[in-house]
């Protein structure tokens, strides 16, 4: 599906970015990737986008129907003179941009009855929700999502991952989930790349062998945390912040 | 304690109708009741002032005499005439100026390479004061309507394509890779990101081009017409009455002040979704 070979892309003077990621990504799958902030997760999904054309390596796609990918940015990037509901719409063809499809998307994310609410309106979650259903209403083939629940409260960002699921199982898309959160890509991926330096290199791959849905925190996730928060090294500085 | 649950609960309940209000009509009252307090006091002051004796009349009558010349040449059909002439011109001037710098400032904003060529230029032409133009005007086209119109577009021109340049090129770069993940072409993108993100700033280019637009149908009356609101300032002045020159004065404040309250007016339609000061509701 996505055949990603010795990627590079670099800034001042190759002080950030990333180097030497390498992975390949078949059709329906989910990927998680973690890391430290700044190792170049937001700056890998732009590559992958096609909106950073200055990289070096080998990026194939064998996806020929080419229904666009879908991105959602860390950032909502609203376009602050649309209402919700011509946001959500965004993506579509002229005919559908004023049918009525987007009400489904918009009652997914639960902004029933906001759909004029201008952006300025809007609290940071609720934006958040609206860049969401303006990712999912296309239907792309692959999805990339960057952080795509950082500013929602726990009980909405369940939903929403089920949602993430829920749209998976019917569409089977191709996912790439940069996210913060190691439960989430317990919860949702089944490989997770962990990136790690500056600039950003992958350091471990863990495969999650878990059918979805699953059941969030069972034995096996729990494991897997644990395992993670060791990679990422950060339970040894807990310790060392507490002696 | 509040839970997870009961709080988004809550939050979906919250009212989506609180946020738009009419509350906005009646603060546009309040403001022009609070704006219209000092000229009022000043007309009466005025009126008072020349009553008594303390303004000499020949040179600044009172107020109601200035209302009596203004009905006056409304009872014997003048004033339409007048008022209707000097708003054609400045309308046609503006729109004419405007129409060029939309479509000059819109190539010169996307284009890099037509930004070196153009705008040295443009920005060349802009350093010469406009009334500068006045008699190359007159010696190519005479004193008749296309040099006081062209007048009237050169002096609205140069405000509208600054602002529409500068509103482009200041178009958040995040907005349009929104754009470019939806393929759009780069007409589309024109259409459906860049122009309507460069529009705050158009509309502020448009409303002092107005004003400039104002100004220069005086210096393009004055030089020469058989009518409008300038060509009474001459009359006045030539005849000694300072009733007429004042009530001119008048017509143009008023007429001034009314095209761009219309502008203001679009403005405050079209940028509703601006997140500034004034839109809070
Ligand atoms: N256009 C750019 N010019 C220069 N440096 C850049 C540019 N874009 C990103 N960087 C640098 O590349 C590094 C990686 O940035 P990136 O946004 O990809 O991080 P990230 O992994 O997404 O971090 P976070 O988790 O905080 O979002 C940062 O050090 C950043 O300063
Ligand atoms: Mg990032």
């Amino acid at each position: 599906m996505l055949n990603v070979k010795r990627l590079k892309r670099m800034f001042n003077n190759n002080q950030a970015g990333f180097h030497n990621i390498n992975f390949s990504v078949d059709k329906g799958e989910i990927i998680g990737i973690l890391g430290t902030s700044g190792c170049g997760k937001s700056t890998l999904l732009r590559v992958l986008s096609g909106l950073d054309p200055y990289y070096e390596g080998n990026i194939s796609s064998s996806d020929e129907a080419n229904n666009g990918v879908g991105m959602m940015f860390q950032e909502p990037r609203l376009l602050p003179w649309l209402s919700v509901r011509k946001n959500i719409s965004f993506g579509l063809k002229k005919e559908e941009r004023t049918s009525t499809k987007y009400q489904t998307y918009l009652d997914l994310v639960g902004l029933t009855g906001f759909e004029n609410h201008y952006p300025k309106d809007l609290s940071g979650g609720m934006a958040q929700r609206t860049a969401i259903a303006r990712a999912l209403i296309t239907e792309p083939e692959v999805l990339l999502l960057d952080e795509p629940f950082s500013a929602l409260d726990a009980f909405t960002k369940m939903q929403l991952q089920d949602l993430l699921l829920s749209i998976w199982q019917k569409k089977k898309t191709t996912m790439l989930l940069v996210t913060h959160d190691i439960d989430e890509a317990l919860y949702l991926c089944d490989r997770i790349l962990i990136l790690k330096g500056q600039p950003g290199e992958v350091f471990a791959e863990v495969q999650v062998e878990r059918s979805k849905p699953r059941t969030r925190g069972d034995a096996y996730l729990s494991q897997q945390k644990a395992h993670i928060l060791n990679l990422l090294n950060v339970e040894q500085k807990a310790a060392g912040e507490l002696k | 304690m509040i839970s997870e649950t009961q709080k988004w609960k809550v939050g979906q309940r919250a009212s989506p109708q609180k946020l738009s209000s009419s509350k906005g009509l009646f603060r546009v009252g309040k403001g022009f009741a609070l704006g219209s307090i000092l000229p009022i006091i000043l007309l009466i002051a005025w009126e008072i002032a020349a009553r008594v004796g303390l303004l000499a009349p020949h040179l600044l009558p009172a107020p109601s005499i200035i209302l009596e010349k203004i009905i006056s040449m409304y009872r014997d059909g003048s004033l339409f005439g007048h008022v209707s002439i000097t708003l054609t011109r400045v309308l046609l001037g503006f729109a004419i100026g405007t129409a060029a710098a939309v479509v000059i400032g819109a190539i010169v904003g996307y284009a890099k390479t037509a930004e070196q060529v153009l705008d040295p230029l443009f920005q060349a032409f802009r350093s010469i004061p406009s009334l500068a133009w006045v008699p190359l005007f007159i010696l190519w086209m005479g004193i008749g309507e296309p040099s006081k119109i062209s007048l009237i577009a050169v002096g609205v021109f140069f405000p509208v394509y600054l602002n529409i340049v500068a509103g482009i090129q200041g178009v958040d770069r995040k907005l349009i890779e929104v754009g470019r993940i939806y393929q759009l072409t780069p007409f589309q993108l024109t259409k459906r990101i860049i122009l309507p993100a460069a529009l705050p700033s158009f509309i502020t280019g448009m409303r002092s081009g107005l004003g400039l637009g104002w100004m220069f149908v005086v210096a393009a009356e004055l030089m020469g017409a058989s009518e409008g609101l300038g060509y009474l300032l001459v009359v006045g002045q030539n005849t000694y009455s300072p009733d007429t020159v004042i009530a001119s004065i008048l017509l143009f404040a008023i007429l001034g002040k009314g095209t761009d309250a219309l502008l203001k007016w679009i403005e405050y339609r079209s940028l509703k979704w601006q997140d500034s000061i004034n839109n809070q509701a």
